[in-house]
């Protein structure tokens, strides 16, 4: 074999193991909610998995008080490497020292007295300098350099001031920062504006003054650094190290490298890096008009030109003061310095693949390249819609949204040590207007018979319908005043169990027993109607009918599910029109099945117990005639776990509409016409 | 055949009855400036019904570079290099004539507001590294709000395989400066070639505003008015990704120390010779190895700025290298008035900034204009090219003097090399200028 050769198929191998190993990364990335729900080292109870999380500290009064801890630890990076780091901690419960890089996000409000007890453990004397704060004082520990240190192994030292002006700033040790701020001594410390910088609207907050608005759901901290893994290394061994010869070989956010930033808050798989720096908005609308906020800290020493795809961010602040507006596509930060953005998604072309498509062909998707064969894209262009990859391409796409990375783009930096695709790094995440949402994909009828249209006609707000008529059949025999047992002619499309009302000619009567077969037990003379005598062949309806849309492929960890129904009643059951219906309008239900209360079963038929009416508002039963469609949306706070479906039902969600017409003395006949059915929900 | 490559695309390609339209739309906007006031957002969403439609093809190959100190051993390259005019667009055919032979830095695309862009990317493969079944994109660098199929990122959409085409779509509401590259494996990618300049000119060209007819932005006012305009790509090379992808061997990203220094990927005094296309000719050419040292014209974008005395000149500046350079034009002025494809302006408030010294990181870009003085006899000064007659030379440069040297040396005779190129004011007036970055031989 030629040399030549030879190193032809070592190149081959590196860059097959490589692929490998990024396809595994992506892999646990979108994978860890599903695998681990969450793991609280180092974060208060109740966190949120994507965005900025603060540690709470104490507050009384007016001091709001941080107990932290310099100790050593060691941080995983994407290629498999394990850094020695020092950082600071959080002493409180449920923390307890546990390490983790970078240190604690410190957030507090303009004004407060802010007070930082640090505990050092570390070998030699350390210590915290709160670059942007005025007058620090410390009490206890001793004099160091540039501020009071305390001494090693056990020292401590006690740090107050006021916070000052609202914005993002860094805290770092004060005490041999060549070697302590690049072992991980740092961490971020928000100061959020006050009531009279910026005035309470419910749904909003401030970076600065009102100017500066965002939607607090939307918060990210990037706090980008560098690790020369030699200094580290030295630190861990006693070894020296020359500082003029440093070289960063990880480039960090928020203390991981891409692909790690991806993770969750919190994720077991890096239990000393708790910070995830995914950025999720999602676009702009009417109702949903506050941009996100990013904060961007350096810690390094390096300048960073970071460069967001997908939108412009505007940069609103420097080291906490508001700066007049420029608009980016590329920003470099310098060291030590903090920059706020200001994101929204206002999307001028809405390209939609049936109102509005692209004016190119779409590419089959067969002829291109899905690098490693693992992907975020959705299969289309379009936001909101999924598609289909070639076979063989694993799909990190929950439904249909977008992802970007942004990261640095000295591209040098944009790897872990030899591996591109890495280093500093993390993705935007665009999700659908409302969040992700989903269209039934059936319909099952547990209580009526279909009048017309199919499922389908439910995904979109138009002029097909979804048709349920009241379940009918007939008496073979005439009906006696006093007769509590009756047979009917079919059971088929009534309900199977429970009690529920019927009709013959005026009456109503409630079955009570024998659902399911021919032979019925009913109580005579329901709902204010009187028992009468029925000639044979008499037509037998329900009152209600009942339907349930199904929704497949809902993540497991979706929260926040919105239910949305529009639909009207119609007073015919025949014909392709809809005959008014204005008077003593039909009573519409719409539950959701709750899994937990008896699985499968609780949803099967029109009265199992696993129907759950949905919430107010709007409150339910609602009177839906045929003069307006109703359009109605329900939310579900927090996390949806009973509400999608496991095991064999995995990913399901159904949502039953029960109708019911009743008026007495003359009960009246209508039918169900849905228009549309959707669920829309936070993706994990 | 002849290798020699296209420069810039777009502008001057496009048919006479566009240009009408777009003076009779451009009249339009006007009004609206005017009576908004705003310019932020200004004509973004908007659509005219008559915008025009530009289809464009490029090709993504392998080749060689010139740069001092290699003059016998080029520089192995990757980059994009356009084939529009080529009346058979087959992927037979252009792999037949086009595999090989591509540009260090890639063409100027020059598109107008709001216009339809239909970009068509053909992967030939490479022919010094048969083995390397690398896959290329097109990252439209800074555009706003594309879909992730546009954007150009493999990892969260596709890529295009070798011997494959995939059709890309823009339609640029945001007018300004931006820049383009690969963006498969760009650490490697974009060092070793794939980058260059688009921008996209404002709906109120072709209108009369502050007296120009040619800006920057939709500025309202006239204040980003230019007679010329030149973009400027700024990069560094690397030799180890360029020897290591030629020679089969790895290069750790992070062990990043360029040994040279290009304007449109050139060294300077290279950097002032002309362009290699619309028949101007560089003298630049590269023995190919894998052609038997046939000559390719590989570097074909000049950074020369020819201009005439008080006509006032847009700089569009874009660095994908991979550090931060600080240019300086000693003896003039440099006024920015735009970056990242945004007006520099908050509202009402001019946030234009004069400076002496440009920094620019990479990945970011800066619209600069410059009043070119008056012609000097007692400047220094040279004569050229041809019967141009003599000109004040000004040099456009990176303050720091190691980015001025070649693999660590000036160049010949201790003049400088690498990031440094000429802003010649000439005594007898150029003609007016037809396409951006034009030279004049």
């Amino acid at each position: 074999m030629s040399e030549h050769a030879e190193m032809r198929r070592g190149r081959k191998a590196t860059m097959a193991r490589r692929t490998r190993r990024l396809g595994l990364a992506l892999a646990l990335a979108a994978g860890s909610a599903v695998l681990i729900p969450g793991h609280a080292d180092a974060l208060p109870p109740g966190f949120a998995k994507i965005g900025m999380v603060c540690t709470p500290g104490s507050v009384s009064g007016t001091t709001h008080t941080f107990n932290l801890i310099a100790n050593t630890g060691y941080a995983d990076t994407p290629d498999g490497n394990s850094i020695f780091m020092w950082s600071y901690a959080n002493r409180d419960a449920p923390d307890n020292d546990h390490f983790q890089s970078p240190g604690p996000v410190l957030c507090v409000t303009e004004g407060e007295t802010v007070v930082v007890n640090l505990t050092n453990t570390l070998p030699e004397p350390a210590s915290i300098v709160f670059p942007g704060q005025e007058a620090v004082t410390a009490a206890g520990g001793s004099a160091g350099l540039l501020t009071t240190e305390a001494a090693a192994s056990g020292g401590t030292v006690s740090y107050s001031f006021t916070a000052g002006n609202p914005g993002t700033y860094l805290y770092q040790s004060g005490s041999d920062q060549a070697k302590q701020v690049e072992m991980g001594l740092y961490g971020a410390l928000i100061v959020r504006p006050n009531s009279t910088t910026c005035p309470v609207v419910a749904g909003t907050a401030c970076a600065y003054g009102a100017a500066t608005r965002f939607n607090p759901g939307r918060e990210y901290l990037l706090l980008l650094s560098e690790i020369d893994p030699v200094l580290h290394h030295a630190v861990e061994t006693n070894g020296t190290y020359d500082i003029n010869a440093r070289r960063a070989r990880y480039f960090t956010i928020n203390g991981r490298e891409f692909p790690d930033t991806l993770q969750d808050n919190g994720t077991a798989l890096q239990p000393n890096q708790p910070y995830g720096s995914l950025v999720k908005i999602q676009p702009n609308t009417p109702t949903n008009t506050q941009p996100a906020l990013i904060r961007m800290i350096n810690a390094g020493l390096l300048n960073h030109p970071f460069h967001p795809h997908g939108n412009h961010t505007t940069q609103i602040a420097q080291d906490g003061r508001s700066v007049a507006r420029t608009e980016h596509f590329g920003e470099t930060i310098g060291s030590g310095q903090t920059l706020d953005y200001l994101i929204r998604w206002d999307d001028q072309d809405q390209w939609d693949p049936t109102s509005n498509p692209l004016p190119v062909p779409q590419p089959n998707y067969r002829n291109l390249t899905f690098k490693d064969g693992n992907t975020f894209y959705s299969g289309t262009p379009y936001l909101g819609y999924k598609g289909t990859l070639p076979t063989g391409t694993v799909s990190q796409n929950v439904c249909g949204e977008w992802y970007f990375p942004w990261h640095s783009h000295a591209l040098n930096e944009f790897a872990n040590f030899d591996e591109a695709f890495g280093g500093m790094a993390t993705l935007l995440r665009v999700d659908p207007p409302g969040g992700c949402f989903a269209g039934p994909t059936g319909t099952t009828i547990v209580g009526g018979v279909l009048k017309g249209g199919t499922f389908a006609a439910l995904a979109v707000d138009d002029a097909a319908y979804y048709q349920v008529n009241p379940k009918t059949t007939t008496r073979p025999t005439a009906t006696t005043i006093g007769a509590t047992t009756i047979t009917v002619a079919s059971a088929s499309g009534f309900p199977t169990s429970g009690t529920y009302y019927i009709r013959i000619d005026n009456e109503v009567m409630q079955v009570t027993g024998g659902q399911g077969t021919t032979t019925w037990t009913v109580a005579r003379g329901q709902l204010g109607t009187t028992a009468a005598t029925h000639a044979t062949g008499a037509t037998v309806t329900a009152l209600a009918n009942d339907w349930y849309a199904s929704f497949t492929g809902v993540p497991t960890g979706a929260s926040n599910i919105k239910v949305t129904y529009k639909g009207k009643n119609c007073s015919n059951t025949t014909g392709t029109t809809c005959s008014a219906l204005t008077l003593n309008l039909p009573q519409q239900t719409v539950k959701i099945c709750n899994w937990t209360i008896a699985g499968a079963a609780g949803c099967s038929s029109s009265t199992s117990a696993g129907w759950v009416t949905l919430p107010a508002p709007p409150a339910q039963p609602q009177g839906v005639g045929s003069t307006l469609e109703v359009s109605s949306t329900w939310t579900l706070p927090g996390a949806g776990t009973a509400y999608v479906g496991t095991g064999t039902y995995k990913g399901q969600v159904r949502i039953l509409v029960h109708t019911q017409r009743w008026t007495a003395p003359s009960p009246t006949a209508f039918s169900t016409w849905g228009n549309l059915m959707k669920i829309v929900y936070d993706a994990p | 055949m002849d290798h020699r490559q296209g420069g810039v695309l777009g502008w001057d390609q496009i048919a006479p009855s566009r240009r009408d339209f777009l003076k009779a739309a451009g009249v339009g906007v006007l009004f609206t400036t005017v009576a908004g006031g705003v310019v932020g957002g200004l004509g973004r969403g908007l659509r005219p019904a008559s915008a025009a439609t530009q289809t464009l093809s490029l090709v993504a190959t392998d080749g060689y570079a010139t740069v001092p100190g290699r003059e016998n051993d080029p520089l192995y390259i990757f980059g994009f290099h356009d084939v529009t005019s080529d009346p058979d667009q087959s992927v037979s055919h252009l792999v037949s004539q086009y595999k090989g032979h591509t540009q260090m830095s890639a063409p100027t695309l020059d598109f107008l507001q709001n216009d339809d862009m239909k970009i068509t990317l053909t992967n030939l493969g490479l022919v010094q590294r048969p083995d390397l079944t690398d896959s290329h994109t097109i990252h439209w660098h800074g555009f706003d709000i594309p879909s992730p199929l546009n954007d150009g990122v493999p990892e969260v959409s596709v890529a295009v395989p070798i011997g494959k085409q995939l059709t890309y779509f823009y339609r640029p509401h945001r007018e300004g400066t931006y820049m383009w590259h690969c963006h498969f494996e760009d650490v490697e990618h974009v060092q070793m070639g794939m980058t260059g300049i688009v921008f996209v000119r404002p709906l109120q060209d072709g209108t009369s505003v502050g007296g120009f007819t040619k800006f920057a932005y939709n500025d309202g006012d006239g204040s980003t008015g230019y007679h010329r305009h030149f973009a400027i790509l700024l990069n560094e090379v690397w030799s180890n990704f360029h020897d290591g992808d030629r020679d089969i061997q790895e290069s750790i990203a992070t062990d990043y120390e360029p040994q040279w220094f290009t304007l449109n990927g050139r060294t300077y005094p290279q950097t002032t010779l002309p362009n290699d296309h619309h028949g101007e000719a560089s003298g630049i050419t590269t023995p190919n190895p894998n052609y038997d040292d046939a000559p390719d014209v590989s570097q074909p974008n000049s950074s020369l700025v020819q201009v005439n005395p008080g006509e006032r000149v847009l700089l569009r500046l874009a660095n994908l290298g991979y550090q931060q350079h600080a240019m300086q034009l000693p003896g003039i002025p440099l006024h920015v008035i735009g970056q990242d494809a945004s007006l520099l302006r908050d509202g009402t408030t001019d946030l234009s900034y004069v400076t002496n010294t440009l920094y620019i990181g990479p990945g970011e870009a800066r619209d600069v204009l410059f009043d070119a003085p008056a012609y000097d006899a007692a400047r220094p000064s040279g004569s050229g090219p041809g019967a141009r007659g003599p000109y004040n030379v000004y040099y456009f440069k990176n303050r720091d003097w190691r980015r001025l040297s070649s693999l660590g040396s000036p160049g010949p005779g201790g003049s400088p090399s690498g990031m440094m190129t000429e802003v010649r004011v000439y005594q007898n007036p150029l003609p007016a200028q037809q396409y951006v970055s034009q030279t004049y031989v």
